[in-house]
């Protein structure tokens, strides 16, 4: 508590040094006008975003406000007046102040109301600010002081008036950011246009058992493609997780290797395997399909994979390393007999878990054109063959459940 | 008297990072078939003092000489061979988890045997039998053949011991090898030790952190206080007040029997 108290303390200070260069060096037309400032903003923003909301919602139309704007201005006024004289406002809470009796006492309700009747006469006209005390806070004996927990019970932010102000504004914040992406027309195609899809349903349950050869070819195709990305990312990867293990990479030309191969794999990696099919197709041509699925797959996989390895080689415990050192071993059997045993299953898990990826994405890959059963799965649709279409999907849900279980199953026996 | 079997000179380590002085300017002799025990508080230098003795980590300054070598003028390649003549054991014992008891034993002829043979896990009959003859002397035959991870805390640590027997050491660096076992698992490792030192004449530097282990077992003493030497001398030589001077005014001496 005491730590928080003298942090709140250095706080004040600040904002108060802050306050007076803003307003002039006079601290109560400062204070006092900042406050009013903060109040009458949040307020503001509070009823233009609620009426954006309400606009939208209603009519479609993107406003801001129902009444004139200079009723806005009132209302907002009025109401950070309200807010200052018979709560904590958001403008007291920034500025970590409190409004109490000149003994320190709980302000009276009496007081509050003469508080906030002059507080128009005080505050609006700017000028009376200059007056230390202002005229409202002169006729209503409070006056504005450093917050202070002391002799209180500490209550959570949340349950406070600005807590709820919070909320509120939250809330009304994500409601007009939903409004602007979806509109009315859209909620009612949703909830009323389900029958639209009822082809593609039909077609789910009356597979085309004609295409089934070639879609398990197609299928095997996928898998395959997978599994070669897989091997050939592996063959690389294990190499390079040496190299960027930071544990492992010491001294200055150590750390830029370190720095130059993690850097790489993270630019890499955060271009979407989809982007690298197309990037291998204009490379390679069309005819090679699968093969510019499996290139893509692969430097997908690798970057992945080295992260992760090098990850788990940063993690490996050097009691170990001492242990097999302190026998008289050299680099290789320390490698052998403390590094390996500590990678080896979690590399197994780790490429399990790839390949797992891998054939999902060998699907995405396969609809820009990569081979396999996702170039099938396209081939379907944009002929607007959905029988077929659905028979592919089938398949391809088979397939990948399958796989998942399979791959969390062989994961689970190796932790 | 005869020649002291290891001289620590000087012995001064900095870590650049944090820029801690583990040790300062450490000196002392122990004869060979001694068992000395090293105490002091945690982050004294302790574990600093045992690594740079085997060279795990490299001294910032001062010479270290193991029967009359000068150890710290070793290259990397000769200091290899050098520390199969010095076994090591440690706190958390260090095994190999997912490998078997054998295998972990078998790790300390790796100095012994060529590099390609040991990649591929080939250790000759001999070396595999001495490995049974030892864990049979820790009294862990029957656990030969089971994962290292299996075992219990003190079991553990006798494996280290195995381990460390394998390399029919002259020396034994010992980081409290006990101190994460309860009182009386602690009493038995300590007791294999004390047979290594006695039957092999197997020269023994152990930090321990209770000073009634270390006059139960060692020979001598020496103390570390913030890197530098306070105390070097017989178990009974250490009163209340050198007790106090070593581990500060407010400790009280506690009994582990
Ligand atoms: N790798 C390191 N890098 C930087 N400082 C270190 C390193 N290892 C140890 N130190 C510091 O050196 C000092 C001595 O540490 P050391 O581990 O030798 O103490 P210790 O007596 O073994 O303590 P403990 O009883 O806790 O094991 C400590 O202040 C520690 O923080
Ligand atoms: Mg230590």
């Amino acid at each position: 508590m005491a730590t928080r108290g003298d942090r709140a303390a250095v706080d004040r200070s600040r904002w108060d040094r802050a306050l007076d260069f803003l307003y002039f060096g006079s601290k109560a037309l400062g204070k006092r006008l900042s406050l009013a400032l903060l109040d009458v903003g949040a307020v503001a923003v509070l009823w233009i975003l609620t009426s954006y909301v309400v606009i939208r919602v209603s009519t479609g139309e993107i406003g801001y406000t129902l009444l004139p704007w200079w009723l806005v201005a009132l209302g907002a006024v009025e109401a950070a007046a309200l807010w200052e004289s018979f709560g904590r406002s958001f403008g007291h809470r920034v500025a970590r102040l409190e409004l109490r009796r000149a003994d320190g006492g709980d302000p009276a309700l009496r007081q509050k109301l003469v508080h906030w009747l002059l507080w128009h006469v005080g505050v609006i006209p700017v000028l009376p600010l200059l007056l230390a005390p202002p005229p409202h806070e002169r006729a209503s004996g409070l006056t504005l002081r450093p917050f202070t927990m002391e002799g209180r019970i500490p209550r959570p932010w949340w349950r406070t008036s600005t807590g709820l102000y919070m909320a509120y504004l939250a809330l009304v914040s994500i409601v007009a950011a939903v409004s602007g992406t979806i509109t009315w027309e859209d909620l009612v195609r949703l909830f009323t246009n389900a029958g639209a899809t009822a082809k593609f349903w039909r077609s789910f349950l009356s597979p085309d058992t004609s295409i089934i050869l070639r879609t398990v070819q197609a299928l095997i195709v996928t898998v395959f493609m997978a599994m070669t990305a897989t091997a050939f990312a592996v063959l690389v990867a294990v190499p390079l997780s040496f190299l960027a293990a930071r544990n492992l990479m010491r001294g200055l030309i150590g750390r830029a290797i370190y720095t130059v191969i993690r850097g790489t794999m993270s630019i890499i990696r955060s271009i979407e395997p989809v982007v690298w099919a197309i990037f291998f197709l204009v490379w390679v041509r069309v005819e090679l399909a699968p093969f510019a699925g499996v290139l893509a797959l692969f430097v997908h996989s690798v970057s992945d994979l080295t992260k992760l390895y090098a990850e788990r080689l940063e993690s490996i415990d050097p009691g170990l390393i001492e242990a097999i050192t302190a026998t008289g071993a050299n680099r290789l059997q320390v490698l052998r007999y403390a590094v390996i045993p500590q990678i080896v299953n979690p590399y197994i898990s780790f490429t399990l878990y790839r390949w797992d990826i891998n054939i999902r994405m060998a699907t995405v890959v396969g609809v820009v054109g990569g081979g396999g059963i996702g170039q099938a799965l396209f081939f379907y649709l944009k002929g607007n063959l959905w029988t077929q279409a659905g028979t592919v999907m089938l398949f391809i849900i088979a397939l990948v459940w399958a796989i998942d279980y399979l791959s969390a199953r062989l994961r689970a026996k190796l932790a | 008297m005869a020649e002291p079997y290891l001289v620590v000179e000087h012995l001064t380590k900095v870590y650049e990072r944090g820029h801690v002085v583990a040790l300062k300017d450490v000196s002392f002799e122990v004869r060979k078939g001694e068992f000395l025990v090293i105490i002091g508080l945690s982050g004294s230098g302790k574990s600093t003092l045992l690594r740079c003795i085997n060279r795990l980590i490299e001294p910032t300054k001062g010479r270290i000489f193991i029967d009359g070598v000068e150890i710290t003028k070793l290259s990397p390649r000769q200091m290899r061979k050098f520390r199969r003549r010095i076994g090591m054991i440690f706190q958390h014992f260090n095994l190999i988890k997912r490998a078997t008891v054998m295998t972990n034993v078998l790790t300390g002829r790796l100095g012994y045997n060529p590099t390609w043979k040991t990649l591929l896990g080939i250790f000759p009959r001999s070396d595999r039998e001495l490995a049974l003859r030892n864990l049979e002397r820790v009294g862990l035959l029957e656990k030969a053949y089971v994962r290292a991870d299996e075992l219990s805390g003190g079991q553990q640590q006798r494996v280290g011991i195995a381990r460390a027997l394998m390399q029919e050491p002259e020396l034994l660096l010992a980081d409290e090898p006990v101190s994460a076992l309860d009182p009386a698992t602690s009493h038995s490792v300590m007791q294999y030790i004390e047979q290594m030192n006695q039957e092999d004449g197997v020269t023994v530097l152990a930090s321990l952190h209770f000073l009634s282990l270390a006059r139960r077992y060692g020979t001598r003493i020496i103390a570390l206080k913030d890197g530098e030497l306070v105390f070097d001398g017989a178990p009974e030589e250490i009163d209340d007040r050198k007790f106090k001077e070593i581990y500060g005014e407010e400790a009280e001496e506690v009994e582990i029997r």
